[in-house]
């Protein structure tokens, strides 16, 4: 909900941190100040609802309406509830299909290009649910928050529907007129005029047509734009190698991770799996691998950071520093590096022993959003500290073609602007939005004489085009992948194109004069010859079936760094002065799943910002302009203005300003049309992640932020435990002086299943994924920002994050919390009409049917948990009916709802394991949040069969119970966060 | 000054007194009676179907099997309705022109389904689930009455709440052995288990029935 106006006074805040009189964990500035309007918030509940519900309303008005509706209420009880609903039945019933009964189909979703495999669950030929594969070595089940997102993406309503020449409506017949006309005329220049844009290809089936094409039209360009791209790893591999090599990870091996800004568990190809395998050495209590110890050096916050044992908050330029004097002292440079000042040097002569005593199990990532030299730097300490081979791999490039980015483009338009283009296809890239603005694509594209736009949306780049083609959705269409480390899927379509989209397969063929091509078998014939395969038709049920090529994965090539790569790296950035980081959004991406409203109304792993971004700065440097949290500025950089709200951001480096992308939008439907602000509007291509330079000037107004941060606060000691490994190994951990079960009533006995959770606070990495998974799931509505605002936000689920130390590098925690089913539930004994009971598996089960809306439950919760509906959020959401989970009821207004243990999933396998007279097998039943989650953090199950995940979890002396002194006997319990600091390092 | 009360005012009291009386009785028999009857609860409701389906000449003349048509009781939550297809493997070699098969013939060719009108439906928040039923040893007849008999299909029960509980509070009485399940015509004989036999038999726990979660997500 909105933060109430601090009155930030910094340096006391700093103080009272110092002095450990404030509390351990602490959520935001304005808790740690305890301003008034803090301490009034928390006394509340749904805060600004006794502000909206007095407004035109007097007690006489208040008593007639109430008398009124007591009167009339009943009179809805005269009335027959439904009208004749009818049954109607297949004329040929498909194979396979039964009424009632789920169906899963393998296939996989991309992101800049690579593949992510996932099992799309079919309910009467619907999809309805994406889950990770875990036969894909890319997913191994887990699954991230957009491609959680994806199915809503796959039924938005507001997806291009039809051609358009011109912005007006066109005929399939007049875009195949146009298509063979242009191949005549481009094929008389020999392709001369023609271009092709498009984003990373990974596709092996699309970079042979686009290799086809090229041989007939021997004269036409290729051009590649990705706003997220991968140049700077590419360049990083140019310089250490000499030419592009792609790096596969392999957290399962590593000891020690140093991830400099690293994007591992956020954004890098493969960081599903990534975050597996680094979540897999996070187990303090498992004896079989050790934990790992990891350092991060960071200038803005990321997801592995906020893990990290040891963070190092510093400046761009002070990291490439920081990282020359690494190399040097492990000898991957030359030796006189090993003398750079920088600051931290304590912390870094820690890490640097650290480093040399577990040469061959340490692993060094970068994110993309570092410079080139940041990378090479990367291979070359993993190199010299014996890490190829071990826990870093090279294979030959997945992408069909590595392009830089930026240069692609611009030469495009400089092609363009010379005249040289006569007709340009844009396969589903939004250029016009995401192109750098010095670049001037969206001024180009108007003087291109024939430009086709293959895209989902009317976007900023349809409406400069002269032709829109509506694209298929990935779910929609036949077509191929590969992963991050070369395993190929082939991606199989899950309905029809609802909205007759097209794929740029077929508008390719078409260019290619196959007017009748069949994309599946086009795509047969392909994987025919590739596979080699001498039983094709097993191969490719097997393929479908799988979700995964067998073999596909790319073999590992041997490779070293140059000898004398270090001459050739660009000098570091300068340290002085403000710098803009430009980062993309863990939701939106580069901006094309703004129009997606779950991952608008996602908030942010650390803002916590739902439907918007901001200038994200440092508490110093807030400190220094004299800026509060929600204050505009303008933001100056090359001659460009942008003016920006400003967030506080505990952790972030001083003097860096992050912005992310992918806000802003113009043109993206009524969901994501100017949310934010545009990022691109000052980025250039040649500062395309941080630049420096910025000016920040403070101007009149505020902003209203919806943020999650204050909302559903608890009142409460010890949310959060955290230890280290040694306090742990050294002596058993403190027990929490033991709360009484003692109670006047007797104790129910739950002797069948007790269904139970166990959430690990050392696994969770905060992506938001299981949030995502549960809205999916259990058809939890969008409300918007006006009413996250209000704080009526419906997520079951939500991921508190708490700070611990200090203002200015604080080590972060994240905590999900669903609702607790407390043995003893406080919502109950308060409900007037029994709407919320207990059932004797031991969940806390909501009756919507009782439910009168008196809110009393929510009032009593201690944990904020319960969710009510102010308005008819589901009925406005307008997402097609049939896009809803059958197996959930859809809630109406007036009515309580909260998280269920999935009840869907319980109850249908426990009639599966009635059916077949046997118990349900430990694992049998995962819930949304359990297998969404990457890192398995989450685990679900019968904790009275003591030989279960579950149980096992909770006799860990790790576990604990929120709030337990309230003697709720809540189900969800917590694995205590645990730290591995290096005991060398001491910290300030 | 005149008298307060009348002659009559004695009469007019007893009158109002017992009018209201009367009213009281009224309403409270219209509480207790009007959702028992036919009007409220639908039973004996026999909507109009686009082909007039007799139950009683299919199972009860012919001796079909009910999962010849309702292929997925035993599977799923849903019985599962017959596709044309389904009906057009006796019908298009006899009463291949009888003119009620019509719409079937239609929808055959047409490849338009047929729209029948449910009999039984239950509300969205309700969860049931036939296989569970069926596999517990819940005949047929337990809620669609005697179906094998109905020249038209009727709602035979009222699909109450408290209908349910009443045998999810104690299912004893409604059990069958397994075999009997699709008999139209059971009736418990000398050489039937007992109920608490078959209780013990199919594991069924009464005490979890009536927990809310069971039947509402």
């Amino acid at each position: 909900m909105t933060a109430p106006s601090t009155p930030a006074d910094l340096p006391a805040l700093r103080r009272k941190l110092a002095q450990e009189t404030g509390p351990r964990f602490w959520r935001s500035l304005e808790e740690l100040a305890e301003t008034p309007a803090f301490l009034e918030l928390l006394q509340q509940e749904f805060p600004p609802f006794a502000a909206a519900a007095v407004q035109g309303f007097d007690r006489r008005r208040f008593l007639q309406l109430m008398a009124a509706s007591m009167a009339l209420g009943g009179l809805t009880g005269c009335q027959k509830e439904v009208e004749q609903r009818q049954l109607s039945p297949y004329v040929e019933q498909p194979p396979g299909i039964v009424p009632g009964l789920s169906r899963h189909y393998a296939t996989a979703t991309s992101l800049d290009g690579f593949g992510y495999g996932v099992i799309l669950r079919h309910e009467m030929g619907r999809p309805l649910k994406v889950e990770g594969n875990p036969d894909h070595p890319a997913s191994l089940g887990g699954s991230s928050a957009i491609g959680q997102a994806s199915i809503l993406g796959l039924y938005d309503p507001y997806r291009a529907q039809t051609i358009t020449q011109n912005g007006q409506l066109a005929s399939d017949s007049a875009l195949r007129t146009m298509l063979v006309e242009r191949a005549a005329a481009l094929g008389a220049t020999h392709g001369s005029g023609l271009r092709l844009l498009t984003g990373a290809v990974t596709s092996p089936s699309l970079a042979a047509q686009i290799d086809a094409l090229r041989k007939a039209y021997p004269q036409m360009a290729w051009h590649q734009w990705e706003a997220v791209d991968r140049d700077t790893v590419r360049d990083g591999a140019r310089l250490a190698f000499g030419r592009v090599i792609d790096t596969v990870c392999d957290f399962a091996r590593a000891d020690l991770v140093l991830g400099i800004e690293s994007d591992a568990l956020s954004a890098a190809p493969g960081h599903l799996r990534y975050a597996r395998d680094f979540a897999a050495r996070r187990r303090p209590d498992d004896a079989k691998s050790p934990m790992s110890r990891l350092y991060a050096i960071e200038s803005t916050p990321t997801l592995l950071g906020a893990k990290a044992d040891h963070r190092l908050v510093m400046k761009p330029g002070n990291i490439q520093h920081a990282l020359r004097l690494v190399a040097g002292a492990v000898k991957a440079g030359p030796s006189d590096w090993a003398n750079i000042p920088v600051p931290q040097a304590q912390e870094l002569a820690g890490l640097i022993a650290d480093l040399q005593a577990h040469r061959g199990r340490c692993l060094v990532h970068a994110g993309r959003a570092q410079p080139a030299d940041i990378h090479a730097l990367c291979h070359a300490i993993n190199h010299a500290l014996d890490g190829f081979g071990q826990t870093v791999h090279t294979i030959e490039p997945v992408e069909a073609l590595p392009t830089d980015g930026d240069t692609s483009l611009a030469e495009l338009v400089a092609d363009i602007e010379a005249g040289r283009v006569d007709t340009l296809f844009i396969l589903g890239v939004n250029a016009a939005y995401t192109a750098p603005a010095d670049i001037g694509i969206a001024a180009a594209l108007r003087l291109v004489p024939h430009s086709i736009y293959l895209g989902e949306r009317a976007d900023e780049t349809a409406e400069l085009c002269h032709w829109h083609i509506p694209a298929a959705h990935e779910y929609e269409m036949w077509s191929d992948v590969r992963a991050y480390d070369g395993t190929a899927t082939i991606q199989q379509p899950q309905v029809r194109p609802l909205y007759g989209g097209r794929s740029a397969h077929e508008i390719l063929a078409m260019l290619l004069g196959e007017a009748r091509r069949d994309d599946r078998t086009a795509l047969r014939e392909r994987w025919r010859h590739a596979s080699g395969a001498a039983d094709f038709e097993r191969f490719w049920t097997e393929a479908l079936r799988a979700g995964v090529v067998p073999n596909s994965a790319a073999a590992p090539t041997r490779v070293a760094p140059r000898p004398d790569y270090a001459t050739a790296l660009p000098p570091p950035a300068a340290t002085a002065g403000l710098s803009l980081l430009y980062r993309p959004d863990l939701g939106l991406w580069d901006g094309r799943f703004a129009d997606n409203g779950w991952l608008q109304e996602m908030a942010r792993p650390f803002t916590r910002l739902t439907w918007d971004n901001a200038a994200e700065i440092a508490p110093a440097t807030a400190e220094r302009l004299g800026l509060q949290q929600s204050d505009m500025v303008e933001l100056a950089l090359d001659g460009k203005k942008l003016r920006a709200p400003v967030w506080i951001l505990p952790g972030q480096a001083a003097e860096c300003v992050t912005l992310r992308l992918g806000y802003g939008r113009r043109r993206a439907g009524p969901v994501g049309t100017g949310v934010g602000v545009n990022a691109y509007r000052l980025r250039s291509a040649r500062n395309g992640w941080n630049a420096p330079g910025l000016a920040l000037a403070k101007v009149s107004g505020r902003h209203l932020f919806a943020s999650e941060q204050h909302e559903w606060l608890m009142h409460g000691e010890n949310l959060i435990r955290a230890t280290t490994l040694e306090q742990l190994h050294g002596k058993s951990p403190v027990p929490e002086a033991g709360t009484s079960d003692a109670s006047l009533y007797p104790g129910f006995a739950y002797d069948g299943i007790a269904w139970a959770m166990s959430i690990s606070l050392n696994s969770c990495i905060g992506c938001q994924a299981c949030v995502i998974a549960c809205q999916a799931e259990n058809n939890i509505p969008v409300v918007g920002k006006e009413e996250v605002a209000r704080g009526r936000i419906m997520h079951w689920l939500r991921i508190d994050r708490y700070y611990e130390g200090p203002l200015d590098a604080p080590a972060t925690h994240f905590q999900p919390v669903p609702c607790m089913h407390c043995e003893n539930a406080p919502c109950e004994v308060v409900c007037p009409v029994q709407a919320t009971v207990h059932d004797s598996q031991g969940l806390n089960v909501m009756v919507y049917n009782r439910c009168v809306g008196t809110r009393f439950c929510s009032n009593n919760c201690p944990y904020k948990v319960r969710r009510f509906n102010f308005f008819d959020y589901s009925g406005d959401d307008p997402r097609p009916r049939e896009s809803w989970n059958p197996e959930v009821t859809v809630r109406g207004r007036g009515v309580m709802e909260k998280c269920t243990y999935c009840i869907q999933r319980t109850r249908q396998a426990m009639i599966e394991a009635d059916k077949a007279n046997r118990p349900i097998a430990d694992g049998e039943v995962l819930t949304a949040c359990q297998q969404a989650c990457p890192t398995q953090a989450i685990v679900f199950g019968n904790k009275n069969d003591t030989a279960s995940a579950v149980a096992r979890r909770k006799a860990s002396a790790l576990d604990y119970a929120m709030l337990d002194e309230l003697n709720t006997r809540p189900r969800t319990s917590y694995e205590t966060a645990v730290r591995n600091p290096n005991p060398s390092i001491k910290t300030s | 000054m005149a008298a307060i009360f009348g002659p009559r005012a004695n009469f007019y009291t007893q009158i109002v007194l017992i009018s209201a009386g009367g009213v009281i009785v009224a309403l409270a028999a219209m509480i207790l009676i009007l959702p028992n009857t036919g009007y409220a609860t639908d039973i004996g409701f026999t909507p109009p179907q686009p082909v007039p389906f007799s139950h009683q000449h299919h199972v009860s003349g012919l001796g079909l099997d009910c999962r010849y048509c309702h292929t997925a009781v035993e599977q799923s939550a849903d019985a599962g309705m017959p596709p044309t297809h389904t009906c057009m493997t006796c019908h298009s070699q006899i009463w291949t022109n009888a003119a009620m098969l019509a719409p079937v013939r239609q929808s055959l060719a047409e490849k338009q389904p047929l729209h029948w009108n449910r009999v039984y439906t239950l509300p969205d928040y309700v969860y049931f689930d036939h296989s569970i039923h069926v596999a517990k040893g819940i005949g047929c007849t337990e809620c669609h009455g005697p179906i094998g008999d109905m020249p038209l299909t009727y709602k035979a029960t009222s699909l109450y709440m408290g209908w349910c509980l009443d045998c999810h509070r104690n299912p004893a009485p409604h059990l069958r052995p397994h075999e009997a399940v699709f008999d139209p015509h059971w009736h418990r004989t000398a050489s039937t288990p007992s109920p608490a036999q078959l209780m013990a038999e199919y594991h069924i726990h009464p005490a979890t029935l009536t927990d809310c979660s069971v039947c509402h997500r």
